[in-house]
């Protein structure tokens, strides 16, 4: 299962889920679903998330197991 | 999004369903007893009162809803210019393919759906083949299982937007 910190950045960046998922261009929704870890986003999205937090994409999701740096 | 007409349009779907089945009642019982007179031209005349009614009233209801489902077509597009729907699209109304979250959640339900039809189906065809079934009773199964796939995805796709929304 695929781990993230989305949730926790996107409070740190003040976005609620609208924005920023007009920022990477998706619903609200599946940056919910994305949070929730109930959806594990495409390459291209996980990296227009990474780059709106201003970190790697290993930083902002990780594997089960394997701990986020 | 609740509120969507694209997730809202199974139960417009379901409604229809429903509808269809009564007026095949309602036409089921006034034939039959148009089956039992020797002078088929008089088939409206011997329609018993209640089906008449009653027919009549599924049929007004339809058109009704008809014309409301389109009015709401109608707004839908106004509201999504990028989105428009069509009552006459090949590829179902239902799907949300926004984007690769929604589309996500349609998969799934979609899944639930081909997964219900795995099995219904030929179940629905042992139990014609073993039974003597009356046709009007066959045109319920089908109905039946029409229902069912809108349920089934309706629910599905509800359960996931309605956790979110919480």
């Amino acid at each position: 299962m695929l781990h993230n910190k989305v949730k926790e950045l996107r409070a740190r960046f003040g976005f609620s889920q609208g924005e920023l998922g007009e920022r990477v261009g998706v619903t609200r929704q599946t940056i919910g679903f994305i949070e929730k870890g109930e959806f594990s986003p495409s390459i291209t999205l996980a990296l227009k998330l990474a780059r709106e937090f201003e970190i790697k994409v290993d930083e902002l999701f990780w594997l089960e197991g394997e701990k986020s740096e | 999004m609740k509120k969507d007409f694209r997730v809202q349009y199974p139960l417009w779907q379901m409604a229809f369903i429903v509808l269809l089945g009564l007026m095949i009642f309602s036409i089921t019982g006034a034939s039959t007893e148009f089956i039992h007179t020797d002078d088929k031209l008089l088939i409206g005349a011997e329609f018993p009162p209640l089906e008449s009614i009653l027919l009549f009233s599924f049929i007004f209801l339809t058109f009704l809803l008809i014309v409301i489902f389109s009015l709401k077509l109608t707004k839908h597009n106004k509201q999504h210019p990028t989105q428009k729907l069509s009552m006459w699209q090949i590829r179902p109304i239902e799907y949300l393919e926004q984007d690769e979250g929604m589309t996500h959640i349609t998969r799934k339900a979609v899944q639930k759906v081909y997964t219900f039809f795995v099995w219904a189906l030929p179940l629905m065809a042992v139990i014609y083949m073993v039974f003597e079934i009356p046709k009007q009773w066959m045109i319920f199964g089908i109905l039946l299982l029409a229902f069912m796939q809108y349920l089934i995805y309706y629910l599905e796709v509800r359960k996931h937007i309605k956790e979110d929304d919480e």
